[in-house]
């Protein structure tokens, strides 16, 4: 009686394989296939430069987390497009914003969010509506971000210190940012490291850790905060700390000068503070 | 009567597909592409009606269908077709266009772009 369950429970297996997909359970991909959907950079190891298909399409590589979202179950890029060659249209935004991705590519209604803190380009416009106002050309988030949006930010923030570094010519914005934009919000402005927890990167020499090297003490590091200048480390209670020399003030209306580095690069701009 | 009436309409819903396809085709030319005569594949897994040929060598298949519901149904396995490499299975109305870029020769995937794009 047992061997006969096993046997039963054994063809049942064999038969799920065979019936099996080579998906990995995905039925909307075959093999080694990975689902994007718009634009997109190529990896170097691919060759590098923008995938122009527009539509859903399939490649053999993988997509980062921090530079894609997932759509309808493709990969879509919220990245700036610029920095990897992309030279079809565009326009310039500055700090976070949502972004509709069924206006781009269609599909169900999906918003996600960019967070690249600086003067950045997509390859879209955003919705017309009263979220956004436009100054000197350029697009400014101003409305009440969704709790989705904030409470997102700590997951992809971390766009910033990949883009830093990147040399290409990002939007130059010199006029003051709109009342309400949202790079003068509290929740956004941390260029910095956003410290949850009293604590401060100690190197103890005489009470090793584990792998007898630092120590945190009193709690975690979390955020990005490369390049940015100097990171203050605020001590107790919880709190958030913002780089020095940023240009950024808190409460509307800040001004921001964008042209910091563009006497040293040639026209390149580096960074975006 | 009734019997040519019905051999009548039967040869319409047959050309359809043609039809529909040739469109496709069309566009392609008209748009630059250089489709080369497509012929007809036998029992594809993607649908009844296929056909194949490489526009700028790019492996394509054009499928027709009775409906748009049928031929978008038909996308996923369109992407089994394509395989392990860069591609897309795209319904545009009644026909299925499927491009696989097999030979790398599209890298930057602009004439998958277009197939897509200048189909009607």
């Amino acid at each position: 009686m047992r061997k006969t369950a096993i046997l039963i429970i054994l063809a049942s297996l064999t038969a799920s394989a065979a019936f099996a997909d080579d998906s990995g359970g995905n039925p909307h991909r075959y093999g080694r296939q990975v689902r994007f959907v718009g634009i997109h950079p190529i990896p170097k190891s691919e060759g590098g430069g923008m995938c122009n298909i527009e539509g859903p399409h399939v490649h053999i590589y993988a997509a980062n987390k921090i530079e894609y979202r997932d759509h309808a179950g493709d990969n879509y890029f919220v990245g700036d497009p610029v920095a990897y060659h992309y030279d079809g249209p565009k326009y310039a935004y500055k700090g976070p914003h949502p972004i509709h991705v069924d206006a781009v590519v269609g599909g169900p209604d999906d918003v996600e969010y960019c967070y690249i803190e600086g003067p950045h380009y997509h390859y879209f416009r955003p919705p017309v509506d009263n979220d956004f106002k436009v100054v000197g050309d350029t697009y400014f988030y101003v409305a009440e971000p969704p709790h989705a949006f904030v409470e997102a930010r700590p997951m992809y923030v971390g766009i910033n210190a990949t883009y830093r570094p990147l040399v290409y010519t990002r939007p130059v914005v010199e006029v003051d940012a709109p009342v309400g934009w949202i790079g003068a919000r509290a929740e956004f402005v941390t260029p910095g490291v956003v410290v949850e927890t009293p604590g401060v990167i100690v190197e103890d020499h005489r009470h090793h850790g584990r792998e007898g090297g630092v120590i945190v003490g009193g709690g975690a590091a979390v955020g990005v905060g490369v390049g940015v200048g100097v990171t203050v480390v605020a001590p107790p209670p919880p709190s958030i700390s913002i780089g020095v020399g940023v240009g950024v003030g808190v409460g509307g209306g800040a001004v921001i000068h964008e042209r910091e580095h563009e006497h040293h690069d040639n026209g390149r701009h580096r960074g975006w503070r | 009567m009734k019997r040519a009436a019905i051999i009548l309409v039967l040869a319409a819903c047959g050309s359809g597909g043609n039809a529909s396809r040739d469109a496709v085709i069309a566009a392609w030319k008209s748009g630059g592409l250089a489709p080369p005569a497509f012929t007809a594949v036998k029992d594809s897994p993607v649908g009844k009606d296929c056909q194949a040929g490489t526009v700028n060598s790019v492996d394509v298949m054009v499928c027709t269908f009775a409906t748009a519901d049928e031929a978008k149904a038909a996308q996923d396995v369109g992407l089994k077709w394509v395989g392990d490499t860069t591609g897309i299975s795209q319904a545009k109305g009644s026909v299925l266009i499927v491009a696989a870029d097999r030979k790398k020769a599209d890298p930057k995937g602009d004439t998958i772009n277009k197939l897509v794009k200048l189909a009607p």
